[in-house]
């Protein structure tokens, strides 16, 4: 049995199966993706914080309406650091601030004027993106109907997301619909103006405090053409030509991996999965694109470039960091994209947990990982707390919300979903990466945390 | 305004209050009874304002639950919170999804219990489409008193209704009241369990240590009376009064110096303790600070934006200090708000604008009318002050592009002088001749 209930899990033994402890030759995989008990301090969000906030909402150039009471809007109002450069989709929150009147009487108006005042108030927006909450869902307003009317009145694509909060299990499913709207609405409505052999996409690549800014141009180096990146960074007009890329990679498979399908599917242009953190496996990444364009030699110019620029500095960061061991919590992906550049800076994982992973992200962590290690399945913060306690680890890698509760217990966190000093992506990146854990696990403000006090309340002498 | 389409509202729903106000009390855990999104968001807002972690339990509402009804997992959730933390009580806050669905909470809440049980369940409506996140912590707290407060023996305490104020603002009240050795019972306390110590050895409680211990909010029934910081919150001191007969004195925010007077005249009015020389004391240096920088602040135009009791108590706070109050913006309407201003423009002869129930899209177009050299309130303020090229003091919940802004006070003499301070400094550090500096 490979299964672990925690302490703190006794009165709700359901836990158990999502809480696995590795053994190889009896390897279980955590349950996963089912619905949270009612109750247990889950971490996890909703369908829409999916869609707007992962997927859709990096569209610079969309204005971003959030079609439901005022909530749902303000907490993804510039939240996420999915950096652009251009300033409308952070900058500014658009909302229909739904009340009582319309949750009786249908919010279909208030929708449709919404939108037509959000395009004359900014021209500068491409199309307008119109996300469900959860009470429009319960109140039945025909949003489809309604984004077509606008859309033919104002003459720009409104794309509505049925993506209510209380659909699904978790964030997962917002990825999907976010990927399925754009994929059958956008995807293949217009041609690039050119095409050439090398055209790529990135998928999956949502610029996270300037992730995509470090990672495309090298490919651009390697004399690839990036059609487009979904969605960091992307301007509406990037969307459309999706499907002339003759490859796309895929680097958060969780989130994106539905329209790379979706896209292979229907019109037959091939994907690869890719890491595109740590030194390897950016390495591995651009030589696997350099092998489908016959682009080899530049892939290793361009990776021995970046080696030879930022592997002293790994190699300072290793000498601080060897032997340390570290938890990973992301939503998914991050969870087992970071295993193996952490050994590259002497550090091993021992316990990794995911929000929202899937079967295959708990493979893919399971193929990675130890003897002993510990997976766990959309964590509550019961069990994180333990798991800390117990483990002990020299640092955290988190979500905002379990930052602060680690550092009551003394322990060095990093921020791993919106990052301390980012970009964490690409060569570079991983020097960020390394600098920001050495900043955490070797800040002197750690040996604070014990009091040189004896238990009478006197300094001790001596 | 006339926009159906609301531009970068500075307004939360309900269940962000609703936690707040439950965060403020001893072994108090509350519990979203909707989709998870609706406690992972607030989560995330206290986290990065407080830089403090925020446990929330949610119902984790799904589709089954929006034909079915919600009943089977708030149940569920009541019973898991209960048999894993042993709170003192349970405060559900409801949702737009479970309002929608029409789930009877406080049956489901008493159908959860067994007989005999410590547990207290606090049922609060809070329906994010009504109101703001104002209007939440109105209900949230109300409902603590309506389920716990009985009547007992007269305590000689005053309560303190607090509202959405930092930690900073509540200890200095209690400052104040230690000064004048009045007694005093807080609805709510967040001080404690959202600043919270890093322990020897990483030793943390599974709940915070602090906060309204349920006892007091059960004799908040025999007090001498109940004062609001914050009006918005106030509908516990009707409550109070209309149940328990217990004196309401709903007045603005102790900001400023007629505020924070009629404050302490009202502690020494229910309390009959008298105004000791270290309050008067305290006084004279909030009127000292405000001499040191008159010369600076003269005329200087400020535009306010925030939660009303906060906002019309700067505006007056600015007047007093004579600075030019143009503009006065809130999200959250308040009968209140607009008298509040009005009396500030006839004392004073300003023409502070009047904003109510409107988004800061509106609020920066009134900005670029009637001018502004210094702009007041939360982070959400950052854009239209560089915009405009003026700074931004940040004030009010939440701010997050700061550190340590909920550590200090705004309220009460010595939080109106840090205040005070704090918009000069601004003034000061922004395109002020450091040549008038040297003296």
């Amino acid at each position: 049995m490979t299964t672990i209930l925690p302490e703190c899990d006794i009165p709700i033994p359901q836990r158990r199966p999502h809480i696995v402890c590795h053994e190889p030759g009896n390897m279980v995989l955590p349950l996963c993706n089912i619905q949270t008990v009612p109750g247990d301090m889950t971490e996890r969000g909703c369908t829409f914080a999916g869609c707007r906030g992962v997927v859709g909402g990096p569209v610079k150039d969309a204005i971003q309406l959030v079609h439901g009471p005022i909530g749902c809007a303000y907490y993804t109002w510039g939240t996420r650091r999915n950096l652009s450069d251009m300033k409308l989709h952070r900058k500014y929150c658009f909302s229909t601030d739904l009340t009582e009147e319309s949750v009786i009487y249908g919010g279909a108006k208030k929708l449709l004027n919404s939108i037509i005042e959000a395009h004359e108030l900014f021209p500068e927006g491409k199309a307008v993106f119109v996300y469900s909450t959860c009470v429009v869902g319960l109140i039945g307003d025909d949003t489809e109907a309604i984004c077509k009317q606008a859309s033919e009145k104002i003459g720009i694509p409104v794309v509505p997301f049925h993506c209510e909060g209380f659909r699904g299990v978790s964030q997962s499913l917002g990825h999907h619909i976010a990927n399925r709207t754009l994929f059958e609405k956008v995807v293949g409505t217009e041609e690039p103006e050119t095409t050439t052999p090398y055209d790529m996409c990135i998928i999956g690549e949502f610029n996270i405090d300037g992730d995509a800014w470090i990672v495309k141009p090298l490919f651009e180096r390697m004399g690839v053409r990036v059609l487009s990146v979904f969605t960091g960074n992307a301007s509406f007009s990037d969307i459309p030509p999706m499907h002339r890329a003759k490859l796309n990679i895929v680097q958060c498979q969780r989130s994106s991996t539905y329209i790379a399908k979706m896209i292979n599917d229907k019109y037959g242009i091939p994907y690869i999965n890719v890491s595109l953190f740590g030194m390897k496996q950016t390495a591995e990444a651009l030589r696997d694109v350099g092998k489908f364009f016959h682009l080899e030699e530049n892939a290793e110019k361009v990776i021995a470039e970046e080696l030879a620029r930022y592997q002293p500095e790994i190699d300072h960061y290793r000498k601080r960091l060897d032997g340390k061991k570290c938890f990973i919590y992301q939503g998914a992906p991050r969870a087992w994209h970071w295993i193996e550049p952490m050994r590259e800076l002497g550090i091993e994982t021992i316990l990794t947990a995911t929000t929202f992973g899937h079967k295959d992200d708990y493979e893919k962590i399971m193929s990675k990982v130890k003897p002993g290690h510990i997976c766990i399945d959309n964590p509550n913060a019961l069990e994180i707390e333990e798991y800390l306690v117990k483990l002990k680890p020299d640092f955290f890698i988190g979500g905002l919300k379990e930052k602060y509760l680690t550092y009551k217990l003394g322990i060095p966190f990093i921020n791993g979903h919106s990052y301390e000093e980012g970009p964490y992506a690409g060569f570079e990146g991983f020097v960020n990466f390394a600098r920001d854990i050495d900043v955490a696990v070797n800040s002197p403000v750690w040996k604070f945390v014990q009091t040189p006090y004896l238990n009478t309340g006197t300094m001790e002498v001596s | 305004m006339a926009r159906s389409v609301t531009i970068n509202p500075p307004k939360m729903c309900q269940p962000m209050g609703a936690i707040l106000a439950y965060m403020g009390v001893h072994g108090c855990v509350p519990l979203v009874h909707g989709s998870q999104g609706c406690s992972t968001y607030p989560r995330y807002n206290i986290a990065r304002h407080f830089r403090e972690s925020a446990e929330v339990a949610v119902s984790s509402l799904a589709e089954d639950a929006a034909i079915y009804g919600g009943a089977k997992n708030l149940t569920e959730a009541i019973k898991n919170v209960k048999s894993r933390l042993n709170p003192a009580l349970i405060g559900i806050c409801t949702t737009c999804m479970s309002e929608t669905i029409g789930d009877d909470v406080k049956l489901i809440a008493k159908n959860a219990l067994v007989p005999g049980d410590a547990m207290k369940i606090i049922p609060a409506s809070t329906p994010s489409y009504v109101g703001t996140h104002l209007t939440g912590y109105d209900n949230a707290l109300r409902t603590l008193l309506e389920t716990l407060a009985a009547k007992g023996e007269p305590n000689n305490k005053i309560n303190i209704i607090t509202g959405v104020i930092n930690p900073g603002d509540i200890r200095e009240i209690k400052n104040m009241l230690r000064i004048m050795n009045v007694k005093s019972i807080f609805l709510t306390d967040i001080s404690e369990t959202l600043d919270t110590p890093i322990m020897p050895g990483g030793h943390k409680p599974l709940l915070p240590d602090g906060g309204t211990l349920p006892s007091e909010i059960v004799d908040s029934a025999n007090s001498l009376g109940t004062i609001t910081l914050c009006r918005t919150a106030g509908s516990a001191a009707v409550y109070l009064k209309n149940k328990f007969n217990v004196p309401a004195v709903l007045d603005p925010a102790p900001i400023g110096v007629v505020n924070t007077d009629r404050f302490v005249q009202n502690i020494s009015k229910l309390s009959g303790a008298p105004i000791p020389d270290e309050i008067i004391r305290e006084r004279g240096r909030l009127i000292d600070s405000m001499v040191d920088v008159h010369h600076y602040m003269f005329g200087r135009k400020v535009a306010i934006f925030g939660d009303p009791d906060i906002v019309s108590a700067i505006v007056r706070f600015a007047a007093e200090a004579g600075m030019n109050p143009t503009v006065a913006m809130t999200a959250t309407r308040h009968k209140d708000f607009a008298p509040d201003i009005k009396a500030v423009n006839s004392e004073y002869s300003v023409d502070t604008q009047i904003l109510e129930g409107t988004d800061l899209y509106e609020f920066h177009k009134v900005v670029k009318t009637y001018g502004a050299e210094l702009i007041v309130g939360n982070s959400k303020g950052k854009d239209i002050a560089d915009d405009e090229n003026v700074p931004l003091v940040r004030v009010g919940f939440p701010v997050y592009d700061r550190v340590g802004v909920y550590r200090y006070p705004i309220i009460g003499y010595n939080g109106s002088i840090y205040l005070l301070d704090q918009m000069t400094n601004a003034i000061l550090g922004h395109k002020y001749d450091p040549n008038k500096l040297h003296q």
